[in-house]
């Protein structure tokens, strides 16, 4: 039996060196998940005693009303905003991708929404959109096009618009960095010789760089989507819900019913519910956008 | 999945431990609790009382060197969801100074302290408000006690009425007379209105509009807490209350802002003196105006469809969370906060006390609208209710789907339904 043998070998050595990370996820993802199933299945109210109410949390789900009413709104949101937020960041990214004069001053700019974040950007939304003081208002009546009254928030599709073109500012400065490194982590060579061959700019676009960023693009198109399924922030800054629950998302709900309604173990049934979800969606564009040119290698 | 099961019971086991730790200090009812308590008292009060608990805290810590009380104060809308949070991880402050109408969400769920045999001490027990002193009761026994008023009322301007050829003795009492001010003061035109109200606070608008019901001796819930129904439909003063609303609106009597106003600004444009009727708190209006504007200001209570009146008997009682750390301190402080020489300052930060023996000859001179507010209280009510929170002050809600329906939108019928079928899923849900 050789001394010298290699520490990898030794199956003690490698289980101290993963155990820190095992125990971090046994304690901060694994325990919390299996407590939260633990607690889909009991009342669990926010004050007072809880006790076992077996599969009800599940089945009451399709009988909330509400629910299923903020599940079709988040779905119609994310599709209204995944389109414009990828074409904005896509546009922004082939205008920074080069390292000319100014694009790092650019980058930085198309950038800063999402570095200030989303709540301090609602915020300032719901100061601007104030009838007779905000300056979306002052801007509109200035230009006679409103009296400078309209309240904008407490009507659903104006709500909904002033939520979208928020979201749209705010994401899709992400969008254009994660393209803008794929597109720069592209060869130059493929780009020259396309070229060379008569290739025009559109062509090259479309026939190369299209292609060649599918990875990247179903990468920020998850994020995206995930992003706005999960949305919360900017609509409880600017519309609360409301007007009614017309504006209300899923995640908003689940908040609701834990924290206002206290019914935290049919929230934690919701919730569970909605990782479910939101993990087959994601699941679903990991394979419509797998990159098939390497799987056929 | 046995394992998980085992660390889900050890965890609660842990959390059952904190939470049933016994707080040191004297029980209740021993002779010792509330006397010469020494530590801290951690207080939480809700922003909107916080001026007067930080007047009280001040004096008390300055005349009481053995014990501290700390206040904190808590945003109101937030207040529910960081109290009951901090009750169920073990975290509960030693007093809390509660919305009134939120008291018996958790005295139902055992959450405070059964302080009868102290409150059954008290010397001046008789002369505490009795509707407050309900809200902090259930089955007979005493799970708390009232702390300050805040109570609604009818304000209205003398110089608009005077302006727009009505009588300043005469204040509207009932629908049809501020229906007819609200068209007289409209019509004096220049940004000034007949009434104004907060349409997107619905927080603001139970405490204004459901004593225009009460005025008729009726409620939208009926029974006791834990098997309550809701009467939404049936209540012919609520729909007559949401059909005031909605013409005043639909008339242009009622000022713009008032679709969007959030609370934020409430009330403002009755102290710039634009607006004729205004409902809404003593501290609104009294705490915040001119004395030179307030010469010029009427109060009476909230008047009923055909007369009557009412007040919503607002503002917050004390409680003792079960497994807070300092009783003993907290009830002294109670104790002292009760007592008459205290309750009489609550007007100073825009408040009513909560005992029926401030009203003296002296009190009225020093505090002629405050006096006619507490006068009010005489028809004040505050629904025993669980689900007030749940139904009322959130966005989203029953309460406020209902009014929105019905004051903007002018359908009535389907507010009331839509009210009906709300009030009562939210009530079967916070009773199950």
């Amino acid at each position: 039996m050789s001394r010298r043998r290699s520490v990898t070998r030794r199956p003690g050595v490698g289980l101290a060196l993963v155990s820190p990370a095992f125990l971090l996820v046994a304690a901060f993802v694994l325990f919390p998940l299996g407590f939260a199933i633990f607690i889909s299945f009991t009342n669990w109210p926010l004050i007072g005693p809880y006790h076992y109410v077996g599969a009800d949390n599940y089945t009451n789900i399709g009988k909330d009303s509400v629910f299923l009413q903020s599940v079709t709104f988040t779905l119609i949101y994310t599709a209204v905003v995944t389109v414009p937020i990828f074409l904005v960041g896509y546009g922004l990214a082939v205008l920074v991708r080069s390292n000319r004069r100014g694009a790092t001053f650019f980058r930085t700019a198309f950038f800063l929404p999402y570095v200030v974040g989303l709540a301090t950007e609602s915020f300032m939304l719901l100061l601007e959109l104030q009838p007779n003081s905000g300056a979306v208002n002052f801007v509109l009546d200035k230009l006679g096009i409103t009296d400078g009254t309209t309240a904008w928030l407490v009507h659903t599709n104006f709500a909904i618009a002033a939520v979208c073109v928020l979201v749209v500012w705010f994401a899709s400065g992400l969008t254009m960095m994660l393209l803008m490194a794929g597109m720069q982590g592209i060869p130059h060579d493929v780009y020259e010789s396309a070229e060379v061959d008569g290739a025009s700019w559109w062509d090259r676009e479309v026939r190369i760089m299209l292609p060649l960023l599918r990875r990247t693009i179903a990468l920020s198109l998850i994020l995206s989507v995930i992003g706005s399924f999960l949305a919360f922030n900017q609509f409880y800054i600017l519309t609360q819900g409301g007007p009614g629950v017309s504006t209300t998302t899923v995640v908003q709900w689940i908040y609701q019913k834990a924290f206002v309604q206290l019914h935290v173990g049919a929230a934690t049934a919701l919730s569970l519910v909605l990782v479910v979800v939101v993990g087959i969606i994601s699941a679903v564009q990991f394979f419509l956008l797998r990159d098939t040119t390497t799987e056929t290698k | 999945m046995r394992w998980l099961a085992a660390a889900a019971g050890a965890l609660l086991l842990v959390g059952t431990a904190c939470g049933s730790s016994k707080p040191a200090g004297p029980a209740v009812g021993s002779a010792q609790f509330g006397v010469n308590a020494t530590g801290v008292v951690h207080f939480w009060d809700r922003n909107a009382t916080a001026p007067f608990g930080t007047l009280l805290v001040k004096e008390f810590n300055a005349t009481h060197p053995h014990l501290k009380v700390e206040l904190s104060p808590i945003q109101d809308t937030q207040y529910v969801t960081k109290l009951a949070t901090a009750i169920r991880s073990g975290s509960a402050p030693d007093l809390v100074g509660i919305d009134d109408i939120n008291s018996q969400l958790f005295i139902y769920n055992k959450a405070f302290l059964d302080l009868t045999p102290e409150v059954n001490k008290l010397p001046d027990k008789d002369k505490l408000s009795l509707l407050n002193v309900n809200l902090t009761t259930e089955n007979g026994h005493y799970y708390g006690t009232p702390y300050v008023g805040d109570l609604s009322m009818l304000w209205y301007n003398k110089t608009l009425f005077k302006k727009a050829g009505l009588d300043p003795n005469k204040p509207p009492r009932n629908f049809a007379d501020i229906l007819t001010d609200s068209r007289a003061i409209s019509k004096l035109g220049n940004g000034i209105y007949g009434y104004s109200f907060a349409g997107r606070c619905e927080g603001c608008l139970g405490f204004t509009m459901m004593p225009n019901v009460w005025a008729t001796r009726t409620d939208i819930f009926a029974g006791e807490p834990g098997s309550q129904k809701a009467t939404v439909s049936s209540n012919t003063a609520l729909r007559q209350t949401l059909t005031l609303y909605h013409q005043l609106w639909s008339e242009h009597l009622a000022a713009p802002e008032s679709e969007t106003e959030t609370g934020a600004t409430w009330g403002q444009d009755f102290l710039a003196g634009k607006i004729g009727i205004f409902p809404g708190g003593y501290g609104t209006v009294a705490a915040n105006a001119s004395p030179a504007f307030l010469k010029q200001v009427g109060a009476v209570a909230l008047p009923g469809p055909d007369g009557g009146y009412s007040t919503f008997d607002g503002g917050a009682n004390f409680g003792i969370p079960r497994n807070g750390k300092n009783p003993s301190g907290a009830w002294e402080f109670i104790k002292w906060a009760l007592q008459k020489q205290q309750q009489v300052q609550a007007p100073t930060t825009g408040f009513e006390p909560i005992r029926a023996d401030v009203s003296t000859p002296a009190y009225k001179k020093r505090y002629p609208l405050n006096a006619i507010v507490l006068d009010a209280l005489a028809h004040g009510f505050a629904p025993k209710t669980i689900s007030y929170n749940v139904t009322f002050n959130q966005p989203g809600g029953p309460w406020q789907q209902m009014y929105i329906k019905a004051i903007f939108d002018g359908n009535i019928d389907g507010a009331i339904k839509q009210g009906q079928s709300g009030f009562s899923d939210a009530l079967t849900q916070a009773q199950s």
